[in-house]
């Protein structure tokens, strides 16, 4: 919910007539829909210029994942989507009201994050030993936005999840998110998250108004 | 290709082909249709092991050889698919095994979830399927899809050009459904309709979970029923499949057992398991199994079993109504989706759907109407016309089985409708009158429907896809005839056994209090044993009166929909504002469209519609946007506010459909998503509030070429055009298109907006304005086309 509010834009104490509609909202899409993931793991080789999965024969170029993976012997490539039945809920919302469909966008992105944390929980389930750094994507820092289509490919998302990157690099259905996890046997700080790695932190409202926006 | 061998026995299929030419080192990404050029031993030898391991039909190495998965290979879709159906053809060259056409998922999403319409997709499977058979392919094995519309324009594609025999298998999560919502009663239902030989499960899941789906699927078609699970699932860690051969067949036997008779494996199986498959069912017959016999429509999403009381909406029709009149002659096919979408949300299980009148073209509206509807409303739809050729139109483009009302007992129309109804799989409304007109005693009118009944059966179609309407007449005017309406319902129930349709509403035209009659008559006839009536859904007391219809019949088991139904209206909230005392500026600015939609009309009475827009709806949203701007209200507070508005004006409409008047009508813009970007809720939050404050939408929609944008403008002479773009991938679409408006004459002034847009962006570009958000989109609109 505090997720949802964030994506909409929402600042301060919430009116209670709007939080009573989008939590009625976030009921009904997760009742009806439930995020899906597939991820894979592949060793890491490491180079001076950058880092490389193996076996995918996938280059992992620019400071962004030489920085994240520089303890990991391994790397996760996840997917993990709302799928179609999202996007058909949300064209029925679009023609009941745009102001349900802004909420059930809002309430759509939270749930696909919160999908993201229930693969990275199984992920650790998998992996007792080790520890997880910062989950990152395409098109954070230098990570190549492109990168969304080798993931999607070597995970089979097509298949295995209904989920397509397009030419000019959508994933349809919207609500997708691909990312890479690495896995160290070392602790694993803080690297993406946080005020402090956020490019809008300078014109932010949140921190205008002395809080964070709590991602 | 004679299809005896699927009646006689079990019939073993092959496994994977991809996931084996993988482990024989097809790199990870490489298509393994070019291997059929590049390497034809690797696809022939697989073939060969999957025949002497017992497989009686084996795939080309087609799945993926179409024209869009084969763009910039070079390799043309003729050249892949007959150096596959060749290599497989000499693998079964005297084994007697068959050769089936491979054709797979096209690698594009349809729309409405992509942008693939269902035309284009019909025309690349074409290309497929008539390569295939002159290939020399013994069949079509349609499979791996996961949207029930690709499959349908695929199937089609085959039915229309081939004289193949053609399987059809879907993948289906462990909920079943696909990852597009299809159910398997939709899914087999409709496959079958369309006259698919065999249907069936392949892909995404393990046998030990296919179990129930197998179960479902069996109970839902009379075809053979094929069953082509992957070794279990994949393991994350290291990408292998999870069930080794044994495993696999010990779970493969209970779905055998379960009906299934066309089996073999999918991704991760290798000729080892069909060899342990096939050894483990020698001399095993397929499973008796029972069909469940009710009558069905659906869409993709939502199954109707005939099983007991469905209402089928009839709000979607022009007749008697000005303003829904309009809306068919302007094409605004919005209003009419929110005709549909109230019907949904009052609880109607079908809809009706019908766009005939003067001065429409029923052959290119009822297509349209029908794609607009399924693009948002998951009801089953019932097409509504006497125009074969807009039936056809329109039930090609349906998502589903449809039901098409109607036909009648005379010859010709009969002829006319009938075969159209065979070929696309769906049910048949029969009315009972014919060239001397409607009999006048229930018997004369069963007869009918008993002729109606065996031409349909003539033409192949089943008894329960025959519906009777038993026909309403108006009371007032023949008196007797609701009793023998009644009696004929009655009768067509007890001496057929179909389905019973009747129109409802009809009994009381030109009485007081038609409400009264109607329920009366609507309960009667629930008793006579009406199963289909069709009715006005928004009024309450006609729900209510079939909701405890579906009591007393015991078709609510335990009362539970009747009382959830009154569980949830139980506390009725007192206004929120005590009564007359809501002013229309407040009802707008708190979002209670309800209630502004009231206002308006009663302000209406005594004020027109400009001067109610501009003096009282315009201010009202100026302080909503304030509020916004300030941080005082949020995006949803202002879309509500939008809403409210729209309420307003669709009361200044229907006012001006009524009583003529001068149109509110500020200046046009227009609005699109540039090309390559498929997501528009963006681009449609700012339409809705810029209507709402008068101005008229050109809505082109997403994924829109500059050329398209280019020439709306020119053609509609429009003088404002927005631009919204979300990725950085699709800015220079962006570009591209002011640049092209630019060279027009009088080039309109464009604004931009959308995720990744910055103002430096749109100084850049060309465009003459930013806006960040929707608010600002209507102060640009004001500047350049007048507050």
């Amino acid at each position: 919910m505090r997720e949802a509010l964030r994506y909409l834009g929402v600042r301060g104490e919430p009116d209670p007539a709007l939080l009573a509609r989008l939590s009625a909202m976030a009921d009904k899409l997760t009742r009806t829909v439930e995020p899906r993931w597939a991820w894979r793991v592949f060793h890491v080789k490491h180079t001076f210029d950058f880092v490389e999965l193996e076996r995918a024969g996938l280059v992992l170029s620019g400071g962004m994942a030489k920085t994240m993976l520089a303890d990991c012997a391994q790397a996760v490539l996840l997917a993990c989507t709302l799928g179609a039945g999202f996007e058909a809920m949300l064209r029925g919302e679009q023609a009941r009201g745009m102001a349900g469909a802004a909420l059930l966008d809002a309430c759509g992105s939270a749930w696909v994050e919160a999908g993201c944390g229930g693969a990275e929980e199984e992920i650790s389930a998998r992996f007792p030993g080790l520890y997880r750094t910062d989950r990152f994507s395409p098109g954070y820092g230098d990570l190549p936005l492109d990168l969304q289509r080798d993931i999607c490919a070597l995970l089979d998302a097509p298949r295995r999840l209904g989920v397509q990157v397009t030419d000019s690099l959508l994933m349809n259905p919207s609500k997708t998110v691909t990312a890479v996890i690495g896995l160290s046997e070392k602790p694993q700080p803080a690297r993406v998250r946080g005020c402090a790695f956020c490019d809008l932190r300078e014109n932010c409202q949140y921190r205008k108004g002395g809080t964070t926006c709590g991602a | 290709m004679e299809l005896d061998f699927l009646r006689e026995g079990l019939v073993i299929w092959d496994g994977a082909m991809g996931t084996v030419l993988q482990r024989r080192g097809l790199p990870p990404g490489g298509k393994p249709e070019l291997l059929n050029l590049t390497n034809p031993e690797l696809p022939r030898s697989i073939h060969r092991e999957y025949i002497e391991a017992g497989s009686r039909i084996i795939c080309a190495n087609t799945f993926g050889a179409n024209a869009l998965k084969l763009a910039g290979t070079g390799c043309a879709v003729d050249r892949a698919v007959f150096a596959a159906v060749a290599i497989a053809r000499d693998a079964a060259a005297g084994t007697g095994a068959k050769t089936a056409l491979d054709v797979g998922p096209l690698g594009e999403l349809l729309e409405p979830l992509g942008t693939l319409t269902f035309e284009r997709a019909y025309e690349l499977f074409k290309e497929v399927v008539t390569a295939g058979e002159r290939a020399g392919a013994d069949l079509i094995a349609i499979e791996t899809m996961t949207d029930l519309y690709e499959a349908k324009a695929a199937l089609l594609a085959a039915k229309e050009n081939t004289a193949l025999p053609v399987f059809a298998a879907m993948s289906f999560e462990r909920n079943g459904r696909t990852f597009t919502g299809c159910t398997i009663p939709s899914m087999a239902r409709t496959l079958e309709g369309l006259g698919a030989d065999a249907v069936g499960l392949n892909c995404s899941l393990g046998p030990d979970l296919l179990l129930p789906l197998v179960r479902e699927l069996c109970e839902n078609t009379r075809l053979p029923v094929i069953v082509k699970p992957n070794a279990g699932l994949p393991d994350p860690a290291t990408g292998e499949y999870a069930m080794g051969p044994e495993e696999f067949v010990r779970a493969m036997l209970p779905l055998v057992e379960a009906g299934a008779s066309v089996v073999g494996g999918c991704c991760g199986t290798s000729p080892d398991y069909i060899r342990a498959l096939a050894r483990a069912l020698e001399g095993k017959k397929p499973a008796p199994r029972t069909c469940r016999s009710a009558g069905f429509v659906c869409s993709a999403m939502t199954p109707c079993f005939l099983d007991g009381v469905r209402v089928i909406g009839e709000r979607i029709n022009p007749t008697g109504k000005k303003r829904f009149q309009q809306a068919l002659l302007e094409g605004d096919l919005d209003y009419i989706l929110d005709a549909a979408v109230e019907q949904e949300d009052a609880g109607a299980d079908i809809l009706d759907v019908n766009v005939g009148h003067p001065g429409v073209d029923e052959t290119v509206m009822l297509p349209r109407v029908v794609k607009k509807l399924q693009s948002a409303v998951t009801l089953p739809l019932q097409l509504d016309s006497t125009n074969p050729a807009a039936l056809e139109a329109a039930l090609r483009v349906y998502n589903g089985k449809a039901a098409v009302n109607s036909v009648n007992g005379e010859r010709a129309a009969l002829e006319r409708i009938l075969p159209i109804v065979k070929k696309y799989g769906a049910a048949v409304v029969g009315l009972c009158l014919d060239e001397r007109g409607i009999p006048p005693t229930a018997e004369g009118r069963v007869e009918i429907a008993r002729r109606i009944l065996d031409a349909a059966l003539s033409y192949g179609i089943p008894a329960e896809d025959v519906w009777i309407d038993c026909l309403t007449l108006t009371v007032s005017a023949q008196q007797d005839q609701a009793l023998e309406t009644l009696r004929a319902v009655r009768m067509a129930r007890e001496e057929l056994g179909l389905p019973v349709v009747l129109g409802v509403s009809n009994i009381s035209f030109g009485l007081p209090n038609r409400a009264a009659v109607t329920r009366s008559f609507l309960t009667q006839a629930l008793g006579a044993g009406l199963t289909l009536p069709i009715l006005n859904p928004n009024q309450r007391e006609m729900m209510d009166a079939v909701a405890a219809f579906r009591v007393l019949s015991g078709q609510d088991a335990g009362c539970r929909d009747y009382i959830r139904r009154f569980a949830d209206a139980a506390p009725v909230p007192a206004s929120p504002a005590p009564a007359g005392g809501l002013a229309l500026e407040e009802a707008v600015a708190r979002g209670l469209d309800g209630d502004a939609g009231r206002l308006a009309r009663e302000a209406l009475q005594s004020q027109d519609g400009l001067s109610l827009v501009e003096n009282r709806l315009i201010p009202a949203l100026d302080k909503v946007g304030a509020d916004y701007e300030a941080g005082r209200a949020f995006l949803p507070q202002l879309l509500s506010a939008a809403q409210a508005a729209q309420a307003v004006f669709e009361a200044v409409k229907a006012s001006l459909a009524e009583r003529g008047g001068t149109p509110v009508r500020k200046g046009r813009f227009a609005i699109a998503t540039v090309k390559g970007d498929i997501h528009d809720i963006g681009k449609n939050i700012v339409r809705t509030v810029m209507e709402n404050y008068g101005y008229e939408a050109v809505d082109l929609g997403r994924d829109v070429p500059p050329e398209v944008i280019l020439e709306a403008v020119r053609e509609g002479d429009i003088r404002l055009v927005g631009l919204s773009a979300l990725m950085t991938t699709t800015l220079p679409a962006m570009e591209e298109t002011i640049k092209l408006l630019r060279t027009l004459p009088r080039p309109p002034a464009v604004w931009v907006g959308g995720a990744v847009v910055t103002p430096e962006h749109a100084a850049r570009m060309g465009a003459d304005y930013y806006a960040r958000d929707a608010r600002q989109s209507v102060e640009i609109a004001r500047k350049v086309l007048g507050p």
